[in-house]
């Protein structure tokens, strides 16, 4: 029943096997992630997990096209946004992208505040580049954006600045500007990592607020399981540079990929107290020196000799749009 | 067991500053840690959980209460843990990064601590610390190798291994799984439940209810420097009294999961 990924023809953004690497003079590049391939539905929030190191973190640069600030860039493969090719877009094309079409959400949003500007500065800025941002008055829209991520005494926070605000209101703030301009999708990279549970907790209300009000696209990457299961349509599964798994959250609540089975099994909060945990055995191979054929398959329960073998296996249908990169998914049924 | 804790610590405060700008970081909190017993104390930042680790781990003076370790006060004038009591309560920190020598490797770094602690020559020193790396999960070939070449879940068992390495009766540990991933933390939290089980006594200071509630019996919930509400960590954690705590319990990511019968319970082979 295993076939190959037919597209789907409703998705926002399709990314297809995507590879990032770095180019390195007179050596092949160094290979980041190989490959990623996923959709990312029209106004639906998309989980992207893996372990530190999977690769999670590129493929969100690929998305907002800031690859090149970490010289990397894309090798291969096609990120559609309509009838346009992210892969290949130029700087020009980024800037009327990037901020536009798609917001982002750092994970520390300290990393995304300019610490000398003021907030009002900084939203003024992301709603100037905005098409919003040449009718009505810029003010009033900064008050309006703190209005929707329900910051309190908007007039006073315009006039702050970053350090003046604790975690959870940078985050915020990082939040208004990325919504400026009525975006169809915010790539949002661990956006609560770092920030008290509590606050935790109010950031992810608020994401799904706005997906539901504005009606964006969000993807929301973490390696939080218990998050993703809680807030997103769909996931995706990265493990050492390749998508392994998606699907409908609840479809992948049954694994069909080893991997993402070992992950559920070891979340800690599903656990009897002082029962053994279950733990994935070694580590997930590093970066230019990934094995042939699965790169699971050393770490995997119900590998086979030739998993280690040819390529990576691709993603094949399950059922559905759930996909597995798994050659033997099917012995995991039952 | 003799029946007195293994540590008490009684109506502890911990001011900084002075005047106007008089912060207290923890106020006037006491607790007990029996022999063997794993005692949590969860709270966010700002709590003063961390603040009261250093307390109890000898690092920071408290400005008022006492803390006592066998019966006997911890500190005493500036100076703490005197003589034995040194080496019986080591403690853990959330970056084994800030911890490690960067320079040496993981077992230079156990075997050191060996030596120190048992006065050992360095022959028996390493062949010990192989040892207590096994025992972390962290093969020879990995021990070889420095910090940055180590993962984050390998980098904090090797700071275990070191603490292990002065025999300690008591291991405070500072958030030592909110650096690394889902399954390194799976990982060292079994080494914790075995250690455990082994008779060590352990303090676990962490923002993450999850991994309280895994590994310890006994819970305290800190707040802006106080303990708002102490227990057994079942009952607090299923009939939470104080406010702040229910606001905490109901944060948790995956309470209201869709999908919680099919994670644990299927697709078993």
């Amino acid at each position: 029943m295993l076939a190959r990924l037919p597209t789907q023809p409703q998705a926002l953004v399709e990314v297809s096997d995507l590879r990032i690497g770095v180019e390195r003079s007179g050596r092949k590049p160094l290979v980041l992630v190989d490959t990623a391939t996923f959709g990312i539905a029209r106004g639906e929030m998309t989980g992207l997990i893996g372990e530190s190191g999977s690769g999670k973190t590129m493929v969100c640069r690929a998305l907002i096209g800031t690859l090149r600030q970490r010289g990397a860039g894309v090798l291969s493969g096609r990120i559609r946004l309509g009838d346009l090719d992210l892969a290949r877009a130029d700087e020009a094309l980024w800037r009327k992208i990037r901020g536009r079409r798609i917001g982002y959400v750092p994970q520390s949003a300290l990393a995304g505040l300019n610490p000398v500007m003021t907030i009002g500065a900084q939203l003024a800025e992301a709603i100037a580049q905005s098409d919003a941002g040449s009718r009505g008055d810029t003010h009033v829209r900064a008050r309006e954006l703190l209005d929707v991520v329900r910051i309190r005494r908007p007039d006073v926070v315009l006039g702050q600045r970053s350090h003046q605000l604790s975690g959870g209101m940078r985050q915020r703030v990082m939040i208004a500007c990325a919504i400026a301009s009525n975006p169809e999708l915010i790539v949002a990279d661990e956006p609560t990592t770092g920030l008290d549970v509590t606050v935790q907790a109010e950031i992810t209300a608020l994401l799904r607020r706005i997906r539901a009000e504005m009606g964006v696209a969000i993807l929301l990457v973490s390696h939080d399981l218990a998050l993703i299961d809680e807030v997103c349509d769909r996931v995706v599964v990265m493990h050492a540079g390749a998508c392994v798994e998606s699907g409908r959250v609840e479809d992948v609540a049954r694994p069909r990929h080893p991997y993402t089975r070992a992950l559920n099994r070891s979340r800690i909060e599903l656990a009897a107290p002082g029962g053994e945990l279950v733990t994935i055995v070694g580590q997930p191979p590093s970066v230019g020196a990934w094995p042939r054929g699965c790169r699971f398959a050393a770490r995997c329960d119900i590998a086979q000799r030739d998993c280690n073998e040819g390529d990576h296996p691709p993603l094949v249908t399950v059922a559905g749009d759930h996909r597995t990169a798994c050659r033997y998914a099917t012995r995991m049924v039952s | 067991m003799s029946g007195a804790p293994l540590l008490a610590a009684e109506n502890i405060s911990v001011a900084f500053g002075a005047g106007a700008r008089l912060l207290l970081a923890v106020r006037n909190v006491s607790l007990a840690v029996d022999p063997g017993e794993a005692v949590g104390i969860v709270g966010e930042s700002g709590s003063g959980k961390s603040t009261l680790a250093r307390v109890l781990a000898g690092l920071q003076l408290p400005t008022e209460g006492v803390a006592r370790y066998r019966g006997r006060a911890i500190f005493e004038g500036e100076s703490a843990y005197p003589g034995a009591m040194r080496r019986e309560v080591q403690m853990v920190f959330q970056d084994p990064y800030g911890s490690l020598n960067p320079r040496m490797t993981a077992l230079a770094a156990v075997a050191e601590a060996c030596r120190f602690h048992e006065r050992c020559s360095a022959a028996a020193a390493r062949e010990r610390a192989v040892t207590l790396l096994a025992d972390m999960g962290i093969g020879v070939g990995d021990a070889v190798k420095k910090p940055r070449q180590l993962s984050g879940g390998q980098r904090q068992r090797t700071s275990v291994a070191r603490a292990l390495a002065a025999r300690p009766s008591l291991l405070i540990a500072d958030e030592p799984t909110s650096a690394i991933d889902q399954s390194a933390q799976a990982q060292l939290l079994n080494l914790f439940n075995r250690l455990r089980s082994g008779g060590l006594a352990i303090v676990l200071v962490s923002h993450d209810l999850a991994v309280i509630r895994y590994l310890c019996t006994r819970v305290h919930v800190m707040h802006e420097g106080e303990f708002v509400e102490s227990g057994e960590t079942y009952d607090v954690f299923e009939r939470p009294r104080h406010a702040y705590t229910q606001a905490l319990i109901a944060s948790i990511p995956g309470r209201t999961r869709r999908t919680a019968a099919t994670v644990s319970g299927t697709n078993r082979e």
